[in-house]
């Protein structure tokens, strides 16, 4: 059986420096998959890279054994695999409503003909049911019409899960979900998240405070320098030693 | 064939000298000020009528006239920056209407102080060098030679030995980075626009006796200094002149061997098959704008 | 009901418009209308963000085209016309390879160089494009009578009728298409690539898109002034022409629908009814340059900014597409 998305030898490097070097891992569909490492360790290029954002110098990246590395952004987004920003990357001039229907654009592809004459009144009404309820899910159906650019940090956050999630993913590539929130609304997220899993959404989160996703993942990855460092279940790499090492040794105080 | 060769090649070095004299400055002000100066041209032709006003009208003798006119023009591209690139600095597509508008404003001023005809000027000088029997240089044209050469090397050792020079080096670079520093951006943008609107100027003074001077001169040599600034880098003054000289070789070798407009064709899509390859111009670096 | 009212009576001022004016300004009307769809056809290409010199010789290439087709083939005027937008936009969609791959700045110059080469190319080749002096003697729209009225599509008031029903047609699927989703994916293009991206939005085939109608709207725009004026050249399609272009969309506003056309619609008023009425014939540029720049230093948000003020209705900018239906 192939693996669901694996991550095989994926190499990059800028100019001299390798930012990634021969990084393999497996990720089971279904679960909570984390990616932790020290600032620097590459975790970001590896997110960029499955997402489509680079393109590997070497290596592959395979969805159900097709490789998808190399592919632009959107072929690897129509293959189902969707990811969200780091900052609050989201169309601050639109509407909440229309940030997430911006989302809806795979599952309800614009088609420019029936746009004119009318005929896509269903596909609207299917649009909007769905970006209706990408909102309510992350309770932000209350903000429908604000503008995106005015709502809180961690309003932005989420609208930025909901615009991923609109679009029926089945991998969500989360890249530092929970930075600029509180306590409050990191302990909500978490709880979205893992009801996201338990309805078969695959989830890969990149963060490199290793605390605060120590609770959430199934699995985690933890790589130093660009290299695979450990894998295992959450108790497994606290206690792991190289994990402390990297840790203690590297950027311990950023983290 | 021989003398014909060598004929086509002084014409492309006069050639170049203007073009890389009003490339020059559209750089330095883009460079600066992010502003794409679509008013260019029109400098260069007020420093042709600053010539046709102050030689011709008011007798002035000709190096005088043209001091004064480069004067004058940078004193035209100071009042540009205070009152139009300065408001709009955070607003770059402002700044091209506005630039749009000066250049309206100008050459409106001209049709009416001179008219549309075309302005004779009477020669500076007659004398000619003669290198062969076909071969022959316009002393007026070496004058431009000389001129660009001058001012080109002044700028080069203002730019890289001067405090001035570092500062607006350092504004072109990153201008944030260079308002940490405590360089004052008006005062470079002023240094900038002055120089590169003063550069324009005496092209324009220079060659006033040698080209037909009217109020749509600046259309054709704006878009010459475009193509040059884009296949020399976007910013980098080097690969300005460098462009200059190969757009110039390559236009007058093409005009004189086949003819005018494909040796325009052949210019812009020398430029686009370079934003193609290499949008940052060949000598670019920073992606800026 | 209301509405319907409203639209009846905007109508019915604009067809009894050309009565209450003097020749020369029902010829100014007719350059009006086909302007308007000009500028339209510009905005959608600024919704994704990218700023064209080449418009304007995009819309020439559809008065070459609807000319040529025409005149060298006898195609039937009104299908000329279509054809002539058609050709249009499949040029764009061939310039579009090599012109997508620049941005902002880039783009603009670029588009500017591709347009000054199809220019000379009109200049050089005498045939078909006829150099310099360009295409004499455009075939006229034929005259028909509809019962009530004798179209003689040589006068300025029923060419105005037959632009003015042409543009409004072009105008509703402009807004259409703005409205839609697929307008609603230009803005997300436009303002955050990146996301829209990684949403499964193709960003090429969307930029190519909004370039390919723009460019087939002022195709038509083109092939209507060329089937009027009876003879185009090269120069009819300078970039003087696409500083107007330019200056009416960015005076205007671009944020909404109406913005360019307002601007378009003042514009033209001012400089060619006001200032030629005020007697200053040789002065027009110098005051139309300073209303440029005293508009763009004191207005930069455009008129619309103006007139939203006026009905204080907060409309998001840029973003009236879509609007959700809570």
């Amino acid at each position: 059986m192939t693996t669901f998305l694996e991550v095989d030898k994926l190499t990059m490097r800028f100019g001299g420096l390798t930012a990634v070097d021969g990084l393999s891992f497996k990720v089971e569909h279904g679960e909570i998959h984390g990616l932790i490492g020290p600032n620097g360790a590459g975790k970001t290029t590896t997110f960029n890279m499955i997402s489509g954002f680079y393109k590997p110098t070497e290596g592959q990246v395979r969805l159900r054994g097709e490789d998808i590395s190399g592919l632009k952004m959107h072929e690897v987004a129509r293959r189902g695999v969707v990811r969200t920003f780091q900052h609050s990357t989201l169309f601050a001039e639109l509407t909440v409503m229309q940030n997430a229907l911006v989302g809806t654009h795979m599952p309800f592809r614009p088609n420019i003909f029936a746009a004119i004459v009318g005929w896509d009144r269903e596909d609207r009404r299917g649009a909007e049911a769905r970006a209706g309820e990408a909102l309510e899910f992350f309770g932000l159906d209350h903000l429908k019409s604000d503008l995106a650019g005015d709502l809180s940090h961690g309003h932005q956050r989420a609208l930025g899960m909901a615009v991923a999630y609109a679009s029926h993913p089945d991998v969500m590539l989360l890249d530092e979900p929970f930075t600029g929130m509180n306590p409050e609304e990191t302990r909500q997220m978490m709880d979205l998240m893992r009801k996201l899993r338990d309805d078969g959404i695959t989830i890969l989160i990149v963060e490199h405070d290793m605390q605060a996703i120590m609770g959430l993942c199934d699995t985690i990855t933890c790589m130093s320098f660009g290299k695979f460092l450990a894998e295992g279940g959450p108790e497994e790499i606290r206690k792991h030693p190289a994990v402390i090492e990297a840790y203690l040794g590297g950027a311990r105080h950023v983290a | 064939m021989l003398d014909l060769l060598a004929q086509t090649g002084l014409n492309a070095v006069y050639a170049a000298s203007y073009i890389s004299l009003i490339a020059v400055g559209l750089v330095l002000i883009f460079g600066v000020m992010g502003v794409v100066n679509f008013a260019h041209g029109e400098l260069y032709m007020a420093g042709a009528y600053a010539v046709v006003l102050l030689y011709t009208d008011f007798q002035m003798p000709f190096f005088l006239a043209i001091a004064v006119g480069m004067i004058f023009v940078g004193c035209l591209g100071l009042a540009m920056e205070r009152a139009l690139f300065r408001p709009l600095r955070d607003n770059p597509l402002g700044g091209l209407v506005a630039s749009i508008g000066f250049l309206m404003i100008l050459q409106s001023l001209a049709v009416m102080g001179f008219g549309v005809r075309m302005e004779h000027i009477p020669p500076v000088t007659q004398h000619v060098i003669e290198f062969s029997d076909r071969v022959r240089l316009p002393l007026a044209r070496l004058f431009v030679i000389i001129a660009a050469v001058v001012l080109l090397s002044a700028l080069w050792i203002f730019l890289k030995k001067t405090r001035f020079g570092w500062a607006l080096r350092a504004a072109a670079q990153d201008p944030e980075a260079a308002a940490l520093q405590g360089i004052s951006i008006n005062q470079t943008a002023r240094i900038a626009m002055f120089i590169g609107a003063g550069l324009a100027g005496i092209a324009g003074a220079l060659t006033a006796p040698l080209v037909s001077v009217n109020p749509h001169m600046g259309h054709s040599v704006i878009v010459t200094a475009f193509i040059v600034i884009i296949v020399g880098g976007v910013g980098s003054l080097e690969g300005a002149i460098v462009a200059s000289v190969a757009y110039a070789f390559v236009h007058t070798f093409v005009t004189t061997f086949w003819d005018g407009v494909i040796a325009d064709i052949v210019g812009l899509s020398l430029m686009l098959l370079v934003l193609i390859v290499k949008p940052t111009g060949l000598f670019g670096s920073a992606d800026r704008a | 009901m209301r509405n319907l009212l409203i639209f009846l009576m905007a109508c019915a001022a604009l067809i009894a418009l050309p009565h209450g004016l003097s020749f020369s300004q029902q010829e100014i009307l007719v350059f009006l209308t086909i302007n308007i769809l000009l500028v339209s056809s510009y905005r959608l290409l600024t919704l994704t963000g990218e700023w064209s010199l080449g418009h304007v010789v995009i819309m020439g290439v559809g008065a070459y085209a609807s000319a040529l087709f025409t005149k060298e083939w006898g195609v039937y005027v009104p299908f000329g016309i279509l054809m002539g937008g058609i050709t249009a936009a499949l040029l764009a969609v061939a310039l579009s390879f090599p012109l997508f791959r620049m941005k902002g700045f880039y783009f603009l110059i670029g588009s500017f160089a591709a347009g000054e080469i199809i220019r000379l190319l009109w200049k050089r080749f005498r045939d078909p494009f006829g150099g310099p002096k360009g295409i004499k003697g455009i075939d006229p729209m034929p005259d028909f009578s509809i019962g009530i009225y004798d179209f003689d599509f040589f006068e300025p008031v029923s060419y105005y009728y037959l632009s003015g029903a042409v543009v409004a047609l072009c105008l509703w699927v402009l807004w259409r298409i703005e409205r839609s989703p697929v307008g609603l994916t230009f803005h997300a293009v436009h303002w955050q690539d990146k996301l829209a991206e990684a949403s499964g939005v193709n960003l090429r085939a969307y930029r190519t898109l909004a370039f390919a109608i723009a460019s087939g709207f002022a195709g038509i725009s083109g092939a209507l002034l060329a089937h009027y004026v009876g003879t185009i050249n090269p120069n009819s399609f300078d970039v003087e022409v696409m500083v107007f272009v330019l200056t009416w969309a960015i005076v205007g506003g671009t944020g909404t629908f109406y913005g360019p056309i307002l601007g378009c619609v003042v514009l033209t008023i001012l400089n060619e009814i006001v200032l030629r009425e005020m007697g200053f014939e040789q002065m027009r540029p110098l005051i139309y340059g300073a209303i440029m720049i005293l508009s763009i230093l004191f207005m930069p948000k455009g008129l619309e900014s103006v007139v939203q003020r006026l009905f204080s209705r907060r409309v998001p900018e840029g973003a009236k597409g879509q609007e959700a239906k809570t």
